[in-house]
């Protein structure tokens, strides 16, 4: 909560401008009452029409006077919340472009969007409110208690006996109100949930014709929700009965008060009148309170939410300078490299030799760390042990930015963004020559599917755009890693979805390559002519060679060579 | 609470007609406020109770300042204890039964809204239930789900406070209203003078702010969109070091946010300012003029008092009937959403001689298929095939060829157009379809699994298995060892978006489920992502224990599924351009030929 609100400093002064309009408005709601004490009593009672018509002037006069404050108030607080929300945002976003794929496990990308927009909304709602209501509703209630006293003290010392005792009492139902409806959240998450797998599931649960079962799971939550929301509400609309009931029967016991004092002489109509007066109106505050404390508990949650994001360590190596800039050749070698993520050893101890334009071949099962590994040379992971050289040269004495202007990623799973062709492409590369982009396309054997659509490389891709086939995909992906000319190209099976053909043809020309390549894949066939193939297993490396010798070397390749030779006939 | 049969169906009574039946667009408010209260038609006797106490309530909170002020007027003109007593305790007897009703028309009301709104979610639910699938196929999921849930809770949040609100504003500037009219006819000629000024005053603001509003709402919508693709692009992001770039892109976005929501709210504030203004301004035209006709002895000081305490009263519930007006029309927009759902065409009812069947053979038959989505192009054109008992049926052929099409018609998720389909040589339309699909299982290559334990999600395919039947199907599936190596075993929970086990183990768990359902009829499609060939041997063997003895349609990739298959359909633009075994197809020398040939030269081993 503190973090996110110190980013408020930065707009203090129109925070102070907000806050003082703010006080005058009230000032003047608060001289009300007084002014029309005085015209009852002094005007009307004694007959006296200018005391009547002057200070109606100045009742009407200070109504605008409040006016011009409240309407300049609404733009400087206007400008703080604002503010605050574009910073916030501005600074998540900023945050997690420095997260690494670690980081991105403990959040998901749609739990980070909705920090990201409906958290920031929360707390630019409990800034402005803080700006222009919360604190008017008890400054309010004080200072018409202390006006109160100035009118008349017997009477004040009733209303300040009462209004404590009520505020207490709204206090503790909406702390009770707050605590249910986070209840009501986690049911409403239940049904949430249900309706959610129940859309990604349709296949599934017609298939097994479970639509009757469904509906059974989904009216169990249902009905849970609605039993808590019923509660949740009922207490809620409890507690101003109550209060009103409380605050009137004040009203009556000012009212005998008043008529006693009246009789005895010490008080005035016009002070009696003044009084209920100020009553009536600490009830209609008691009524924002109930707001305000619901605004303020969401926007309690979203702030510390949005700290979590701020403070979440990232690692430090990303800022150190490092060399400015190193010229890789592709020389690579791991030795003794280790990777623990939680605490789980991912990778022990793997030792890799490799020379420049050699083409390496990574073949394992799932989480036996292939892609880890891979993500340990542009350092999206940080090795824990061990050390990795590019020609002679530490890893962490390498600009992070430049080494990864000489690595191509290709990922397992494609990402590509919405705009065009073109524009994808040249992600690999930007200010990339239309020349440069074509060139890549071709050698990824996009080229002439490019060509054949009706807008060629100006054909958007994304929600509304084209849809491309898997195989199309992988081969834009492959193309925006070749435009930047890498010096280490990694593939991490992302060949998966070409047909044989093509992918023999992208083979032969990444060959040609002047890169080292390192190359996932779970084909015999693809990873056959590469210059050395290495086997993991459990985040170590058990085999290494090239097709040959770990066909006599591996009995774990020839058990996989042997059932893919299968498939062949 | 009535929890009868019908609670999925609303009530139709249209005893109120509307008069003259305007053109649905410009009725469409109405149409939809009509439906709402159809929900809320079985909850009638307890809504005209909430009435009955909102025109209570509302009465009672007009005659308290009224009371007051005569209470005033005692005090100072006759201060007269007895009278005083009286009328103390009337007010307290007003007071206390005006919270009361305040309090029941809440509690009932809560009761009411609650039930309704729970009533349309299950309708809703239920609703989706009996859509087609292809229904699903069209719409983005998420902006499905937001319907379901976003616009639910609009209805629900409006539906608890809106109806009392709106009713209590408009019984309270009535009654108001007739009572300054009542108390002094020209006091109330100068309060009512704000109404045109407010009138004015809120338009030019709305006017305002609706537009920046709208605007918000677009940027707003483009900073979620533009965060959601470079959030999840991070890899890529930083291999290719465009955080600089992107931050830019982004910042430009968050600076038009924040200009329209600068305005928006700025606009907006001024309409309580606004209020607070008029409010002050009546209450000194009040006392001044009030105060001139005291002087002249027209009015009593007593009247001045319940006059201004009345003008608040008069005023306030104008600015919140605005208010509400405004979110009784977000919930409508929301309940249309909802409602167009509904009104999508359910999937046809059984035809009524439609048997159950018990137990069938699986001896199915396509007899000269033509099916369409839409009217004009045929999907599927003349498709003739027979499977035996226990045989498997191999459909191979490129996307949108219609090969899951033929498993949605056997599965009766489409009528056909031309022909027939049977099954032990029955007719499919005359089965139910409950006990059609009862014989089927699916495994779906995206192994779809639910948020809860491994045992539960097995368990979806028989719901009444035993805990060892759960975990026979699983060591049948090759999944028990895996599911036993996990912490928590078979009390391991799934995530229903992937978390959890790897892709392979999904599969092996779809398997499983399949095996637990224990069907006649097996469909399979077929994964196509690569899979650790472990794994895949794992899954190869599962799948052929799985298919045995029953008749199988599979969405085939892998060749040696194909191969294996009794019977392949070679599916090219809605037709079978080939059928037969593999070795009958490989000697007619034609696509599938070809196709094999292909990738055995280049020793692949999907097609």
């Amino acid at each position: 909560m503190k973090k996110v609100f110190s980013y408020a400093t930065a707009y203090k002064a129109s925070a102070i401008i907000a806050l003082l309009l703010m006080l005058l408005e009230l000032t003047v709601e608060l001289i009300q009452p007084l002014l029309m004490a005085h015209i009852i009593d002094e005007g009307i009672m004694k007959e006296d029409y200018t005391v009547v018509s002057i200070y109606g002037g100045v009742l009407a006069g200070l109504s605008l006077l409040a006016f011009a404050a409240g309407i300049i108030n609404s733009f400087f607080a206007a400008n703080v919340s604002q503010g605050v929300g574009f910073d916030i945002r501005r600074d998540l976003f900023k945050k997690v472009q420095s997260f690494t794929n670690d980081n991105f496990q403990s959040y998901s990308t749609p739990n980070l969007v909705t920090r990201m927009t409906n958290d920031v909304i929360q707390i630019q709602n409990l800034v402005l409110m803080l700006m222009r209501i919360a604190l008017r509703a008890p400054l309010f209630i004080i200072f018409a208690l202390v006006m109160a006293f100035t009118v008349n003290v017997t009477l004040a010392f009733i209303l300040v006996a009462a209004v404590p005792l009520l505020g207490g009492f709204l206090f503790w139902v909406l702390l009770k109100g707050v605590k249910l409806f986070k209840g009501v959240q986690s049911r409403l998450d239940h049904v949430n949930t249900v309706i959610r797998e129940n859309l990604a599931g349709v296949r599934l649960i017609k298939g097994f014709n479970r639509g009757d079962y469904e509906e059974e799971r989904f009216d169990k939550v249902n009905n849970s929700l609605m039993e808590k929301n019923k509660h949740a509400l009922w207490l809620m609309e409890i507690a101003m009965p109550i209060i009103m009931l409380g605050m009137n029967v004040i009203i009556l016991v000012l009212l005998f008060v008043g008529a006693v004092q009246l009789n005895i002489g010490g008080a005035q109509a016009g002070e009696v009148v003044a009084i209920i007066n100020y009553a009536t109106r600490i009830m209609f505050t008691f009524s924002i309170f109930s707001f305000l404390i619901m605004v303020f508990s969401r926007g309690n949650a979203s702030a510390n939410r949005i700290s979590q994001v701020l403070e979440e360590p990232v690692p430090q190596f990303l800022n150190a300078a490092g060399r400015p800039h190193f010229n890789l050749s592709g020389n690579v070698s791991l030795k003794e490299v280790s990777f623990s993520r939680n605490e789980a050893e991912v990778l022990k101890g793997i030792t890799l030799d490799v020379k420049a334009g050699e083409t390496i071949g990574i073949l394992g099962e799932t989480g036996s760390g292939k892609t880890s590994l891979l993500h340990l040379l542009p350092r999206l992971h940080d090795k824990s042990k061990g050390r990795i050289l590019f020609d002679d040269v530490e890893i962490d004495d390498v600009n992070v930015k430049s080494l990864r202007q000489q690595i191509s990623l290709v990922p397992q799973e494609v990402h590509l963004f919405s705009g065009s062709v073109k524009e994808n492409i040249a992600w690999g590369k930007e200010n990339a020559a239309e020349g440069e982009i074509i060139e890549a396309a071709k050698q990824a054997e996009i080229h002439s599917f490019i060509t054949s659509l009706p807008n060629g490389y100006d054909t958007m891709l994304g929600q509304k755009g084209v849809t491309f086939s898997g195989g199309q995909k992988q081969r834009l992906s492959i193309a925006r890693a070749l435009v930047r000319k890498p010096k280490i190209l990694i593939l991490d099976d992302s060949t998966s979805a070409l047909d044989a053909h093509t992918e023999a043809r992208l083979l032969k020309t990444l060959k040609q390559q002047n890169c080292t390549i390192f190359m996932v894949a779970q084909k015999i066939s693809s990873l056959r002519a590469a210059d050395q193939i290495i086997v993991m297993h459990q985040g170590e490396l058990i085999a290494e060679g090239n097709h040959e010798q770990l066909l006599s070397l591996s009995s774990y390749y020839q058990q996989v060579y042997k059932s893919q030779q299968e498939d062949v006939m | 609470m009535t929890k009868d049969k019908s609670r999925n169906q609303p009530v139709i009574r249209r005893h109120h007609q509307g008069i003259g039946t305007a053109p649905p667009k410009v009725d469409d408010m109405k149409a939809t406020l009509k439906r709402i209260w159809r929900y809320m038609y079985q909850e009638k006797k307890k809504f005209n109770v909430v009435l009955a106490m909102i025109v209570l309530s509302s009465g009672l909170s007009l005659l308290g300042p009224y009371l007051l002020g005569a209470a005033v007027d005692e005090i100072i003109e006759e201060p007269n204890t007895g009278t005083l007593w009286t009328m103390l305790s009337l007010l307290f007897g007003v007071y206390v039964f005006q919270s009361l009703f305040l309090w029941l028309q809440n509690y009932w009301m809560i009761n009411i809204s609650q039930n309704t709104i729970y009533k349309m979610r299950n309708h809703l639910f239920s609703h989706l239930q009996r859509l087609p699938i292809l229904f699903f196929q069209k719409r983005q999921q998420g902006e499905l789900m937001s319907r379901l849930t976003n616009d639910m809770e609009n209805v629900s949040r409006t539906l608890n406070t809106a109806v009392i609100q709106f009713v209590t504003s408009i019984l309270t500037i009535t009654g108001t209203l007739l009572i300054m009219l009542w108390l002094s006819p020209l006091l109330t000629l100068f309060t009512v003078t704000i109404v045109p000024v407010m009138y004015f005053g809120m338009k030019w603001i709305t006017k305002r702010t609706g537009k920046y509003f709208k605007e918000q709402q677009k940027h707003l919508g483009d900073v979620n969109g533009y965060v959601e693709e470079m959030f999840s692009g991070q890899t890529i992001i930083s291999m290719f070091s465009r955080e600089e770039r992107v931050i830019k892109d982004f910042e430009a976005k968050n600076e038009a946010l924040k200009n329209s929501g600068y305005w928006a709210q700025t606009y907006s504030g001024f309409i309580p300012k606004l209020m607070n203004m008029l409010n002050n301004v009546s209450f000194a035209i009040i006392v001044g003029a009030g105060g001139l006709l005291a002087l002249n002895g027209s009015i009593s000081i007593g009247v001045i008092v319940t006059f201004t305490t009345y003008s608040r009263q008069f005023t306030r519930p104008l600015n919140d009937l605005a208010n509400q007006y405004n979110m009784i029309l977000s919930a409508v927009a929301g309940a249309e959403r909802v409602f167009q759902i509904i009104d999508e065409n359910e999937e046809k009812q059984d035809e009524q001689l439609a048997e159950d069947i018990k137990e069938i053979k699986g001896d199915i038959e396509f007899r000269s298929v033509d099916f369409s989505y839409e009217k004009e192009n045929l999907t599927l054109s003349n498709i003739n095939f027979h499977a035996s008992p226990g045989e498997t049926v191999a459909l191979v052929g490129p996307t949108g060829a219609g090969k899951t099409t033929i498993i949605s018609l056997l599965s009766r998720f489409y009528e056909i157009n031309k022909g027939s389909i049977l099954i032990d040589g029955q007719e499919i339309h005359s089965m139910t379809r409950d006990s059609l699909r009862r014989q089927m299982g699916v495994v779906l290559q995206d192994s779809t699994m639910f948020h809860t334990t491994i045992r539960e999600n097995l368990r979806y395919g028989r719901l009444d298995a035993t805990d060892e039947e759960v975990e026979y199907a699983a060591k049948a599936a090759h999944a028990h060892e895996f599911i036993t190596h996990l912490p928590d075993g078979y009390e391991t929970v799934l995530d229903s978006d992937g978390g959890g086990v790897s892709h392979g183990q999904r599969q092996l768990l779809s398997i499983a489920r399949a095996m637990l359902a224990d069907p006649a009829l097996l469909i399979l499609d077929e994964a196509t992502s690569s899979i650790d060939t472990v794994t895949e041997i794992k899954i190869n063997d599962a799948l052929s224990k799985l298919m045995k003895g029953r008749t199988s349609f599979v969405i085939a990739h892998r060749l040696n599924t194909i191969r294996a298959a009794d019977l392949i359909l070679v599916l090219q633009h809605g037709e079978i351009i080939e059928k037969g075994s593999h070795q009958e197809l490989l000697q007619q020398e034609g696509f599938y030929s070809g196709l094999v040939r292909a990738q055995q030269a280049e020793g692949k081993a999907s097609v």
